[in-house]
């Protein structure tokens, strides 16, 4: 099993208060931010995950790959416990650290973790709200009143986004008049609004067109500078175009992690040479 | 045989081989499958039809009330009992003001006995100049209560004639209609001249006159003088009695002037009996007098039932279900669901019985708690009213909720419940801001058909709500809930089995069922329609 994690250096922050340092060079190592270690996860009796090991960078991207069902979703969600949600799951072995915090320990609140752990899924799932709705629903549950800061946020959102310019005259028209690729970038801008540090990302681009796409991963391009990105993906172009490392899963098992040529142009393993050449999956 | 010889075959023989015509069993001429869509398509047709039909028959059977009742308004007129009628107001009113001395006196002795810690006997003594006056003043309106009751004499009279008349007009019908014409002939019937009968009653208007003005001049004296009474709560209470009695004084010249103004030669129109009907404070039948069919009794009754039943059901079924869909562990939702379904298998007759033994005698015992003595319109003495009826039709309502409502929570994607837990939302806060708004049609549609349920419902209204035919006086502000009320089922369940087919309080009874079958249509189209927008917005 291939692990290769970049210098860790610890880092004392709290994951209260994040960096907003952009940074420029993406050849830098960069320090871990969230490290899995030996993680077995089940579904009830079954197991979906089996020790897993995985040193995800500060503001990078980092790529998930692997055949549908090996797991890359389940990892995903385990990062902000949204698996919490599903009855019988458990983490029965191993840990997940963010910042030095396990996650999974007992005085973690999972509501605050997912402040700090945004997600985007795979099917755009606006609100049935108005633009401005949707973009300020992490803000409202926070108790965020004060109109002028709700308007900033929304302008910024959208503008990190890359929205701003389509939807900025008809913010209060429904969140669902929007195409599909408008739709998923407004989900972006939606969790953007509470400004995570991690964005997780199932998928994101599956159920779009080319076109939209190519936009989403400009947009992701963007991102990296301020938030540290995860995404599953199933293409394999997609990975290698926007990620700086991939990691490859199989049966539940990660396979190999690298820096993202090295997978696709020199894997280690022959498994996922079989499967970035298209052999199987 | 091998799979490569049968494709050699089949494209050899192929242009015979290729069967897809039509060639299927038949019976009577229609094939399998038309014979299924028939059968379908004919349940279906048949339950339009009865539908139809019953439409058809509250109709037929409903709509000749409002000429009957028109009969009815126009005897009332003709016959001059509306005249009479004109006439007894001040009588009435006058009670009304006997009954305020009454309890004024009620209040006194109260004082007498509580404040003042006198023996019975003794407050007693003290009322004697109280008693003096308050029988001076009950009868003071004894000059026109004797001219009223020679009138009522002669109206009553000149109805029962002429109900006479009509029963004689039917038999000469039936014998005619029967062939048999001698005996038709025989049947004499004596016609009443109206105006002329009438005119018996009118020409003694100067005596009422004379009466009225014995009466105000007996009350003016009366009311200078009042009782001086110890208290000056009470005293303040004698002075408006004072004050009331003189507008009433005031107000006998103008009841003249419309006795003077009343014709009984104008005609009733068809509207009124309409108006006389939905706007009619009374449902008194079977009356020597006069009889009225006014709905507003039984339409108040059933509405504060119903509110009062909604306003416990709502936050149960709907809180219920929310519980049962978002919160609960799968073991209490094995639990609670079926145990709630369970609450519309009991036959609403044992509900009632229920009512009645337990409910409304623990609701009766409970309302004299001192504790709770803050209560607008607590303690009461009926053990049946709105609110016991109203507490078991809100559990009657429940299961209807709990499972629409369910229902429509269920409905909302998984998705904008994950979206909003991503955001870091809690629980609560996923529900109230999504989970809620996303259902809120399907809820409101949920509770509009636990209206209709709770609307519909006959038995325990029946048994429950203590049946007296009053609009409920809502002037007690919430204690209007702890009176006893009618329905307009109950109604319809109790009287129809005694009245005469055909005569026009069975065809109001009609005209209630009528009412009601438009009010449960009126429930079902708004359901049906929030229902069909709730899918849409969601979509
Ligand atoms: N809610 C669940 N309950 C039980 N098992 C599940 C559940 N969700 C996923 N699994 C199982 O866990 C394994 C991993 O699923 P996961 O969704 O993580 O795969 P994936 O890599 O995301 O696949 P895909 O590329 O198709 O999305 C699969 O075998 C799946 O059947
Ligand atoms: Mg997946």
């Amino acid at each position: 099993m291939e692990n290769s994690s970049p210098t860790s250096a610890a880092p004392s922050r709290t994951l209260a208060t994040p960096p907003r340092v952009a940074r420029k060079d993406d050849t830098v190592p960069s320090p871990t931010l969230i490290d899995v270690k030996g993680l077995d996860f089940y579904y009830g009796a079954k197991q979906a995950l089996f020790d897993i090991n995985i040193a995800i960078p500060d503001r990078r991207v980092t790529a998930f790959i692997g055949p549908s069902g090996c797991g890359k979703s389940t990892l995903l969600r385990c990062l902000n416990r949204m698996n919490d949600l599903i009855d019988g799951t458990a983490v029965k072995r191993g840990e997940i650290k963010i910042r030095d915090i396990d996650i999974y320990g007992p005085a973690v609140d999972p509501i605050e973790l997912r402040k700090r752990v945004g997600m985007v899924f795979q099917k755009s799932n606006p609100f049935p709200k108005s633009i401005y709705e949707n973009i300020i629903y992490g803000l409202r549950i926070q108790g965020v009143k004060s109109k002028t800061k709700l308007d900033e946020v929304v302008e910024k959102s959208l503008r990190g986004a890359a929205l701003w310019d389509e939807v900025k005259d008809r913010l209060h028209e429904s969140g669902l008049g929007l195409s599909g690729g408008q739709q998923q970038r407004l989900c972006i801008a939606r969790t953007i609004a509470v400004e995570p540090e991690v964005i997780l990302m199932d998928e994101p681009c599956s159920a779009l067109d080319p076109i939209a796409t190519a936009k989403v991963e400009e947009l992701i391009h963007e991102l990296k500078k301020q938030f540290t990105i995860i995404i599953v993906t199933h293409s394999m172009q997609q990975a290698a175009r926007c990620s700086d490392r991939t990691a490859f899963f199989y049966m539940g098992k990660l396979i190999e992690f690298d820096e993202t040529h090295n997978i696709f142009m020199n894997p280690k393993n022959a498994q996922t040479e079989a499967y970035v050449s298209g052999r199987f999956g | 045989m091998p799979p490569e010889s049968t494709t050699t075959s089949a494209v050899e023989s192929a242009p015979t081989s290729f069967r897809i015509q039509k060639e299927r069993t038949q019976f009577l001429g229609l094939t399998f499958d038309e014979c299924i869509q028939g059968f379908f398509g004919g349940n279906a047709l048949l339950a339009v039809i009865i539908l139809g039909l019953i439409t058809f028959f509250l109709f037929r059977e409903g709509s000749s009330f409002f000429s009957q009742n028109r009969d009815n308004l126009s005897i009332y007129r003709l016959a001059g009992l509306e005249y009479v009628d004109l006439g007894r107001q001040p009588e009435k009113d006058h009670a009304a003001l006997s009954r305020y001395l009454a309890d004024l006196r009620l209040r006194t002795y109260q004082y007498y006995t509580a404040q003042k810690a006198l023996p019975a006997k003794e407050a007693n003594t003290l009322l004697a100049d109280f008693d003096l006056y308050a029988d001076r003043f009950a009868r003071a309106s004894a000059p026109i209560r004797s001219q009223l009751m020679d009138w009522s004499e002669i109206a009553n009279d000149i109805k029962a004639r002429h109900l006479t008349n009509q029963n004689l007009a039917e038999k000469r019908r039936q014998l005619l209609a029967a062939g048999k014409s001698a005996e038709a002939a025989a049947v004499k019937i004596l016609p009443i001249n109206f105006a002329v009968e009438v005119e018996t009653i009118t020409t003694t208007l100067p005596a009422y006159a004379e009466a009225s003005s014995t009466f105000a001049r007996s009350l003016e004296e009366l009311i200078v003088a009042p009782p001086i009474l110890p208290d000056v709560d009470l005293t303040v209470r004698m002075a408006r009695f004072q004050a009331l009695t003189r507008d009433f004084i005031a107000s006998l010249p103008a009841t003249l002037e419309s006795m003077k103004k009343w014709d009984a030669t104008v005609p009733v129109p068809l509207s009124q009996s309409f108006t006389a009907f939905i706007f009619g404070r009374q449902w008194l039948t079977a009356s020597f007098w006069q009889d009225w069919y006014g709905a507003m009794p039984l339409i108040a009754g059933s509405m504060l039932v119903s509110l009062i039943a909604l306003t416990l059901a709502i936050p149960l079924g709907v809180g219920a279900a929310i519980y049962v869909n978002q919160l609960a562990s799968p073991v209490e939702q094995r639990l609670i669901k079926p145990a709630i379904e369970f609450i519309s298998a009991i036959p609403s007759v044992v509900l009632g019985f229920f009512g009645i033994a337990v409910l409304g005698e623990f609701l009766r015992v409970a309302s004299g708690w001192s504790f709770l003595s803050w209560v607008t319109g607590f303690p009461f003495a009926e053990r049946l009213n709105a609110l016991t009826a109203g507490c078991l039709l809100g559990l009657i309502a429940v299961p209807t909720i709990f499972t629409l409502a369910e229902d429509a929570i269920n409905n909302v994607p998984r998705a904008f419940k994950e979206a909003s837990y991503a955001l870091g939302a809690s629980r609560l806060q996923t529900i109230i801001r999504i989970i809620v708004p996303a259902s809120l049609s399907g809820i409101v549609s949920a509770i509009l058909l636990g209206l209709g349920r709770v609307i519909g419902e006959t038995m325990v209204v029946l048994l429950c709500a203590g049946n007296r035919i009053a609009i409920p006086d809502f002037t007690a502000g919430l204690g209007v809930v702890t009176q006893p009320v009618h329905t307009m089922t109950g109604i319809i369940a109790q009287e129809m089995g005694e009245v005469e087919p055909g005569g026009i309080h069975y065809r109001a009874l009609f005209v209630v069922g009528l009412l009601l079958f438009f009010i449960a249509l009126l429930i079902n189209y708004f359901a049906q329609k929030i229902v069909r927008k709730y899918k849409v917005s969601i979509g």
